[in-house]
């Protein structure tokens, strides 16, 4: 379970998160939603400790980030997808995915790559394993980041914005593989703007609004008009995606 | 046979020249890219204190003649801390410390050159600070670094022949003997350049092999 209680993070003097609280249980794909600059992906830095919490406390199966020993076991329990795929330049695709699973799981390396060609497969990509990330199209590169998340056995996969980076044909690839992934029960955190798909996996649906995590409801009840609608700033933020 | 003749025997004194300038060109460039590493790990792991200490002395370094180094060092030091110091411990320590402060610099941008974000997704997966400098950061670094690294080396190959002055027996030292031997300047000083010319022109030929063996094991196309 991913626990984010009061958690506050300040930029300088400028508040990015105030108070969030949030909870994420496995087996759940939990979607946030929120303008830009609203503070989705300083949340996932926050459980993934790329950011410091300025207040409140993270835990990861009981892991607390802002612990040094803590974040070890947190980073283990959790694997990130980055908006720009974040892929090592210098090692093909197959090295980008066995690199953590052979210096951190310490895996066998022939394991380690028997793993990361099941991946590949998987999504598709079977023959680009020994391909650099610069010979990749981007939505190959993100099936790729996946891959390497994944090789990672994570129980929590931390998305964010996985797909902004990709043209509309490269994101059907990469959501139809989260799709699965989702149906196969996988635990997940999810920042997109990619709302119909939202809709279709998610469990929960939170909204954050200028660092604050103003609704936390269910996906169904999140789309009803009594539910998230009668919140005129989520309205407003739906209406807005719609004419985009 | 007069005494200003050439003799066969000045082949040996040149070689022997040679051999001087070739052991403290390789000495001082060992010495010159481990410290200039050096510095550039510390710089970016921004060790308390070092930063502007570095900067301010790589500057300094860069920024002024080597000969001035050269004097500061043979004559500067010994006078300064009572210490001795032979011609061929001062040239060692002024190249050194020279060639330092030019590959602090390529090494430092070589690392600056890598995205912030690759060495996020490396910590967010577990690899610790070790492993992440060693397996993302160092092969990157290298290979953006090694081209700049090549042209400052043949560069500092010239520079060595400063250190003559201070009474290193090196090529150029050979070549002033000679030279006042035999009072044929053109001739002494045409054949001294031709070896320095050589032995640039190799280095940068075997650089060049490295850099291109690299690249290629390297086919990332981006850097
Ligand atoms: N490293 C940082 N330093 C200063 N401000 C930052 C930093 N990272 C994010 N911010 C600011 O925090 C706010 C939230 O950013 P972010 O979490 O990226 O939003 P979102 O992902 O929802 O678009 C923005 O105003 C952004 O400018
Ligand atoms: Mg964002």
């Amino acid at each position: 379970m991913i626990v984010a209680e009061n958690v506050e993070k300040r930029f300088g003097d400028m508040p990015v998160l105030k108070r969030v609280n949030l909870t994420v249980a496995p087996g759940e794909v939990v979607t946030i939603l929120g303008a830009s600059g609203s503070g989705k992906s300083t949340l996932i830095r926050c459980i993934n400790g790329l950011e410091q919490l300025s207040g409140g406390r993270i835990t990861v199966d009981g892991h607390d980030v802002s612990t040094k020993a803590g974040l070890v076991a947190a980073r283990r329990a959790s694997a990130t997808v980055f908006q720009l795929f974040n892929l090592y330049p210098h090692m093909t695709a197959l090295g980008n995915i066995t690199l953590a699973p052979i210096e951190v799981l310490k895996l066998p390396k022939a394991e380690a790559e028997a793993r990361g060609r099941a991946l590949l497969e998987r999504v598709g990509l079977s023959a680009h394993a020994d391909a650099y990330p610069q010979q990749l199209s981007g939505g190959q590169r993100q099936r790729v980041g996946i891959c390497r998340a994944l090789a990672m056995q994570p129980r929590y996969l931390l998305l964010d914005e996985v797909t902004s980076a990709l043209d509309p044909e490269m994101t059907g690839d990469v959501l139809r593989i989260l799709a699965e992934l989702a149906a196969d029960g996988t635990t997940m955190v999810f920042v997109t703007h990619e709302i119909e798909f939202a809709r279709h996996i998610s469990s929960r649906i939170v909204f954050l609004e200028q660092g604050e995590l103003i609704v936390d409801l269910p996906t169904a009840d999140f789309f009803a008009e009594e539910g998230g609608l009668a919140v005129p700033r989520i309205r407003q933020f739906l209406s807005k995606l719609k004419k985009d | 046979m007069r005494y200003a003749d050439f003799t066969p025997y000045d082949i040996v004194l040149l070689l022997q020249g040679l051999g001087v300038t070739l052991a403290l060109f390789v000495g001082t460039t060992v010495i010159g890219l481990l410290l200039g590493l050096l510095l550039a790990v510390v710089h970016h792991y921004r060790v308390p204190g070092c930063r502007p200490v570095i900067v301010v002395v790589t500057e300094a370094l860069k920024n002024s003649p080597v000969l001035v180094q050269l004097f500061l060092v043979f004559f500067g030091i010994p006078a300064f801390l009572h210490v001795r110091m032979t011609p061929v411990e001062a040239a060692t320590l002024t190249i050194s410390l020279n060639t330092a402060a030019f590959a602090f610099v390529i090494f430092r941008s070589g690392i600056e050159s890598i995205e912030r974000e690759q060495i996020e997704a490396a910590e967010v997966f577990g690899l610790s600070r070790a492993r992440i400098l060693r397996l993302i950061i160092a092969p990157q670094a290298a290979a953006f670094a090694v081209g700049p690294l090549i042209g400052i080396l043949v560069n500092q190959l010239q520079v060595t022949s400063l250190i003559s002055v201070i009474g290193v027996f090196d090529l150029t030292k050979i070549g002033n003997i000679l030279n006042l031997r035999t009072l044929q300047p053109f001739i002494v000083w045409a054949v001294i350049g031709l070896i320095y010319y050589t032995a640039a022109k190799t280095l940068a030929h075997f650089g060049g092999r490295i850099e291109a063996a690299l690249r290629k094991s390297a086919q990332w196309g981006g850097i």
